[in-house]
């Protein structure tokens, strides 16, 4: 149901590691690795983010358009879908599902206008990725519609995040928790976990970070330490390991979108 | 799909070959709405609602109607909510199609019924239970943070013969909202709910309003249920894209008496209290009659619960979950589940007509079959007024030829469409069927007046082509 996370499609639908990073077979043709798909989920949800902070969108459509892009590739594979297409219709989508509607022909725009600073997934000129308009995105966005089996609910931790500090007297950490929230969308934690574990992962960050003795409140909330721990592993492996990814890397990666089948 | 005019056949998506088209039974701003059967074996026959979403002309893809709509009943899985049992598109033409559950029944057309056709009020019984579905889907609306936003009779579906007689089906999605954390504020997305259901702190300019605006319509559908007629039925103001309804709240004062601030603290600080405050207070109503109209005793317990659903101060306004835990719902009749059929079975049970079926109508809103010189045009509302026109006139023969009825029952007369079901059906505004119902005093002997109810039919300018309802309804 439509709030209430336990009822929801969202939650009916969490994947396991194994599912969420599978290589689509006509990627894996491609000669994609398990490596290049990450590093390109990594690159695109950079790109939502950027158009959108140009869209001037508020962070939960960004993060739905993120979810969108990352169940999407769990379905579907670079080959069939072009992600340079995929990731501003996943905007596109998610600002009508959140109520905030931004224009196609805005987004067209914005994507021409933040395609410098992301040189690496447009390695060629006469790439039809060049050319995408307003007609693209509106015909992208049904076949989205249909590959998301029209399930387009996302729940988000920021909403637990805050009543989570809030319940803890520990409003003090909000500013940098809510930075690890925005940074777990670089990885695919959203179609794994309930969003409030998240949440509660990256309060458990914190307080290791700045040293803050939470255990007493974590003891109460009675949770299962050990996922939040495994949530925790894989954002700091997030940051110790993709946080800056070197471009010769991403365009090795994207290079095989081009490859000639 | 499109109609690609003379000479070619049109092809039909793969889709669509699990359904069986039976024809058109209503329109709305947002496309059409189709009954069809399922040809799938394990749901053999089984009726389906299709919407139909037009792509919007601004070139901004799917509306967000649909998007909305799809959204939320995708998520919801409860007995008093319709059931989307598909979505399916069409990239040919970039439309969109809805297919639901199909509801025989609503509102507005068993209200109109027992109006207009066999002038008697609808039993107790049925009342009841009618009004504790409605309420039951909205509590589990509700309780997962939805709110409709768009209750009104037409939109309160009830299902026809079958294992779910008599069900009650919230529908019309399109304007509902997850309202948790909206991003914007709820009045932003332009004016909601029909006026005569709108809630007196819609009228007075909130803001920021709640889940009680829709408790509030649903006394005003009480009292429908009741009475047969609207409660307040004021006149729409349509001058400006927002305006002050001052008729709409003039109405609800005088029958529930003027609101003050001590029995709503915050009345004072709506915007248009404040800005209307003269034409607003120069009437006075001191006598509250809302009993008198719906002829309850003011002591029963469901003239308590009417009267706790129309409370002014939407703080104070009964919820879902309260009402259905009122005493009026533990009095005998005790509500059923089939709302038309007491268990007992007493009371005779009535035969409402099936929703009118335009069986000329294809799924790409034109005649069929195509007249030879189909034109080549993309405005729907053309072909859609030229192909009613056409079946108005030609029915019986189309009838014979249009290959997607053989089998279904026996259509209805034409003038039928016309008055067909807003889950499925726009309906007319306010004013013109204030209007309509003047015309009706005055030519009281001319019974068929009464079904015209349609913006086309009063646009379309053909009186004449307008057959009397009476005969070919089945009763």
């Amino acid at each position: 149901m439509a709030a209430n996370f336990w009822a929801s499609s969202h939650c009916k639908k969490l994947l396991d590691q194994d599912e969420v990073s599978k290589v689509a077979q006509a990627d894996l043709e491609r000669g994609f690795t398990p490596e290049d798909v990450k590093l390109m989920k990594i690159q695109f949800s950079s790109y939502i983010k950027s158009i959108g902070s140009n869209a001037k969108v508020r962070q939960r459509v960004v993060a739905t358009a993120i979810a969108y892009f990352r169940r999407i590739y769990t379905r579907k594979s670079f080959s069939e879908f072009d992600p340079r297409l995929v990731a501003p219709t996943c905007l596109y989508l998610a600002s009508k599902a959140e109520e905030s509607t931004v224009q196609a022909k805005l987004l067209v725009f914005y994507t021409k206008k933040v395609r410098p600073t992301f040189t690496s997934l447009f390695p060629s000129t006469d790439d039809k990725a060049y050319r995408y308009d307003i007609k693209d995105i509106l015909e992208m966005e049904m076949r989205l519609l249909e590959a998301l089996d029209y399930y387009l609910v996302i729940y988000h931790p920021y909403r637990p995040l805050v009543q989570l500090l809030q319940d803890g007297n520990n409003t003090d950490m909000t500013a940098f928790t809510w930075s690890l929230v925005n940074d777990t969308y670089r990885t695919d934690l959203i179609l794994m976990y309930p969003p409030f574990m998240i949440a509660l992962a990256c309060i458990y960050i914190a307080s290791v970070l700045k040293e803050k003795d939470t255990r007493a409140w974590f003891e109460e909330l009675r949770v299962d330490m050990n996922v939040i721990k495994n949530i925790a592993m894989e954002i700091l492996d997030f940051y110790d390991n993709y946080r800056q990814i070197p471009e010769e890397r991403i365009a090795a990666a994207v290079s095989k979108l081009l490859t000639r089948m | 799909m499109v109609a690609d005019g003379a000479g070619k056949q049109r092809t039909r998506p793969e889709w669509l070959q699990q359904y069986e088209l039976v024809g058109k039974i209503g329109e709305g701003t947002y496309g059409l709405v189709y009954l069809a059967k399922s040809k799938e074996p394990a749901h053999r026959g089984t009726k389906i609602a299709i919407k139909k979403f037009k792509q919007s002309k601004e070139g901004d893809g799917v509306s967000p109607t649909a998007i909305r709509e799809i959204m939320l009943l995708r998520e919801c899985i409860h007995e008093n909510i319709v059931k989307l049992v598909n979505v399916h598109i069409n990239h040919g033409d970039m439309s969109l199609y809805l297919a639901f559950d199909y509801a025989e029944h609503d509102l507005y057309e068993i209200i109109r019924h027992h109006r207009e056709k066999i002038s008697c009020n609808i039993n107790a019984y049925t009342v009841k239970s009618l009004l504790w579905q409605i309420l039951n889907g909205l509590n589990y609306l509700h309780n997962n943070w939805i709110i409709h936003r768009d209750l009104k009779p037409s939109n309160i579906l009830v299902m026809g013969e079958g294992e779910e007689q008599g069900v009650v089906k919230i529908g019309d999605f399109g304007l509902a909202r997850i309202f948790q954390a909206p991003l914007r504020p709820l009045s932003e997305n332009g004016v909601v709910v029909t006026i005569w259901y709108r809630a007196p702190e819609l009228l007075l300019g909130s803001k920021h309003y709640t889940s009680a605006v829709d408790m509030w319509a649903v006394g005003c559908i009480f009292a429908e249920l009741l009475t047969l007629k609207p409660l307040f039925q004021g006149i729409e103001d349509k001058s400006s894209p927002n305006p002050f309804q001052l008729d709409q709240l003039d109405k609800i004062f005088k029958v529930l008496g003027n609101p003050n601030a001590d029995k709503w603290p915050t009345l004072t600080t709506l915007p248009h209290w404040q800005s209307n405050r003269q034409q607003i207070q120069s009437r006075k109503y001191e006598n509250p009659g809302l009993y008198s109209i719906v002829q309850l005793p003011p002591k029963s317990p469901g003239f308590d619960l009417l009267s706790r659903m129309l409370e002014y101060d939407p703080v104070k306004r009964i919820t879902a979950a309260q009402a259905l835990d009122h005493e009026y719902f533990r009095n005998d009749p005790i509500p059923g589940r089939n709302s038309l059929v007491p268990a007992n079975a007493a009371d005779k049970v009535i035969p409402y007509p099936q929703r009118p079926v335009d069986y000329s109508t294809d799924f790409d809103g034109t005649t069929a079959p195509p007249p030879p010189q189909m034109p080549n045009s993309s405005n729907m509302s053309n072909q859609l007024h030229q192909s009613m026109n056409v079946g108005m006139q030609q029915q019986q023969q189309h009838r014979v030829q249009n290959p997607n009825n053989l089998g279904v029952n026996q259509p209805v007369a034409m003038h039928g469409m016309n008055s067909g079901s807003s889950m499925y059906v726009q309906r007319g505004n306010a004013a013109a069927l204030q209007q309509q119902q003047q015309q009706q005093q005055q030519q009281q002997q001319q019974q068929q007046q009464q079904g015209m109810r349609r913006k086309e039919q009063t646009n379309m300018g053909y009186p004449g082509h307008y057959q009397p309802p009476n005969k070919s309804r089945r009763m």
